[in-house]
């Protein structure tokens, strides 16, 4: 093996977390700050995602996704931070030592800090098993997407989308925009999971049929998709007689990500079974003393901006990891309770204010989230709404983690 | 002659689906939604809706294929899809940086469309 190269932290993923983490890290002085991406570019999925409303929260306009990867892009190249641009991380271990390769060959870093920032993949249609024929022309949602704005090409004419989550409802009104015609989007619960702004201007607005309590129960043709068969169901299964045939040429998949915890796994980092991500406190570290987790490696966000903030912590976590060897202890238990999917951070060190995200596990109007410590409320927010589709965001001064050891978070009325 | 017709609000996640009663220019009332901010949103979208046309247009000479962009301001919604005709077989030619300048006023509209990404000549 070649010489192994130290350095104070490592960002693995150049996207719109790993940018933040990186910068964060070298501002809060870190002496050596590698970031390591895998494209050409940095900028993550944000360069495909073309159409507005990025930076609302932190900019307080609607940007589009290259215009926000760009801001992030510059702040990286001020100067601090050493790109390793078009490397792969082969392998991590628990010693937080990367095996990376590129052009140039393999190289050994051993890192004093880790940032993971590897984002996430879509589920494949392997994942959702849908019966029938195996022809080209099924595409995952932001595979179209890639292909339709940074490479130019067509996946096809007329087209029938699976899953109405928000990149989905975005392709259906790009494909519009370019020509295709979208016959419809079948989503499976019965509500859509994609944002109510989404739906209206990227299905109303073109009169695209929404069919919900729908699954595609077959997919037809042999060289290339010649039709779907949509079925209502009930639960999870198909009501026999329900079905119909679309015609299309193809089928675009919009049914969810997933963390890209492969790197992860192999340190030996502990991941929650309900985000796919891996548990961390309030400072974004993990089990593993020294990694650091952010943005969708860590949870599937909605919003950009989100991601951004919680890698800005997860940076200036692992600078302060370096400076003092430890960071404090995260003693204080979180537990999600009724009507929550899950609370991130599930442990914090009770020593600053925590802004707690969770996804709900259905959506609710007139409810409030209560966080509660030995049956005494210590916070109560009321919620117009809930939706699975919108991360909530809660902030607990920290005032309210004296004298307590767990924390309980639930909806409630 | 009084009509009416619902919108649903997308101001916040609630996304109430108000039911308007208008006539002429003017609302005369609003009824299931749970806000007043639902009322800017509604009169905007009867009487003026608008939209940010984002698309991408093909690169010349460039280090990508294509340059993304958008309207600098929302555009006339039932002017989207002739905008978007409007920009076939328009090409750029590289170097081109966010916030340049791509087509002055789409449309007659006063409204130009603007580069979001920088593409340098290869």
């Amino acid at each position: 093996m070649t010489n192994i190269r130290q350095v104070d932290v490592a960002v693995i993923g150049g996207g719109p977390a790993g940018m933040a983490a990186a910068a964060a890290a070298r501002d809060a002085g870190a002496g050596s700050v590698v970031l390591i991406e895998r494209d050409s570019e940095l900028g993550g999925v944000l360069n495909q995602c073309i159409h507005d409303g990025f930076g609302t929260k932190i900019f307080k306009e609607a940007l589009t996704g290259p215009e926000y990867a760009a801001i992030y892009a510059e702040r990286v190249r001020e100067g601090g931070i050493e790109l390793l641009m078009e490397t792969t991380v082969l392998e991590l271990t628990e010693e937080r030592i990367l095996t990376v390769l590129s052009e140039n060959g393999m190289e050994s870093i051993e890192a004093g800090a880790v940032v993971l920032a590897m984002g996430c993949r879509e589920r494949p249609r392997g994942a959702i098993g849908i019966p029938g024929s195996r022809p080209a022309g099924v595409y995952t949602a932001g595979a179209v997407q890639n292909y339709m704005n940074l490479r130019n090409l067509a996946v096809g004419r007329k087209v029938m989308i699976l899953g109405s989550g928000d990149i989905g409802l975005i392709m259906a009104r790009r494909l519009t925009l370019e020509g295709a015609e979208v016959v419809g989007v079948a989503e499976i619960l019965p509500y859509p999971s994609g944002l109510a702004r989404n739906v209206v201007q990227c299905l109303e607005d073109f009169n695209i049929p929404l069919h919900l309590n729908t699954t595609v129960s077959e997919i037809h043709g042999t060289e290339r998709v010649e039709g779907v068969t949509l079925a209502k169901i009930s639960g999870m299964d198909a009501i026999p007689g329900t079905e119909w045939h679309v015609d299309c040429d193809t089928l675009m998949l919009s049914v969810g990500l997933i963390p890209e915890n492969e790197l992860s796994r192999q340190a030996g980092v502990e991941i929650d079974p309900v985000t796919a991500g891996p548990i961390v406190d309030d400072a974004f570290q993990t089990h593993s003393p020294g990694v650091f987790a952010c943005g969708n490696v860590l949870q599937v966000h909605d919003i950009v901006d989100y991601a951004t903030m919680e890698a800005e912590i997860a940076g200036t976590s692992a600078a302060a990891y370096i400076a003092e060897g430890t960071l404090p202890d995260a003693d204080i238990k979180i537990t999600a309770g009724d009507g929550l999917r899950y609370v991130l951070p599930s442990q914090v060190s009770g020593l600053d204010a925590v802004n707690f995200t969770m996804r709900v596990t259905k959506p609710d109007q007139d409810r409030a989230i209560v966080f509660s410590s030995g049956g005494k409320v210590i916070r109560k927010l009321k919620q117009q709404a809930l939706s699975p589709a919108s991360m909530a965001r809660v902030r607990l001064g920290k005032a309210r983690f004296s004298n307590t050891r767990e924390i309980h978070v639930e909806v409630a009325d | 002659m009084i009509e009416q017709a619902t919108i649903v609000c997308v101001v916040c996640p609630v996304s109430c689906a108000v039911l308007v009663e208008f006539e002429g220019d003017g609302i005369i009332k609003t009824d299931h939604n749970q806000c007043k901010l639902a009322l800017d949103y509604v009169t905007d979208e009867l009487f003026d809706p608008r939209r940010t046309l984002t698309t991408s247009l093909p690169v010349d000479g460039g280090k990508a294929p294509l340059v993304s962009v958008k309207t600098a301001q929302g555009l006339p919604k039932d002017d989207v899809l002739s905008a978007m005709q409007s920009l076939s077989g328009i090409h750029v030619t590289a170097p081109v940086h966010i916030g340049d300048v791509i087509v002055e006023d789409v449309l007659g509209t006063g409204i130009h469309l603007v580069a979001t990404r920088n593409v340098e000549a290869a």
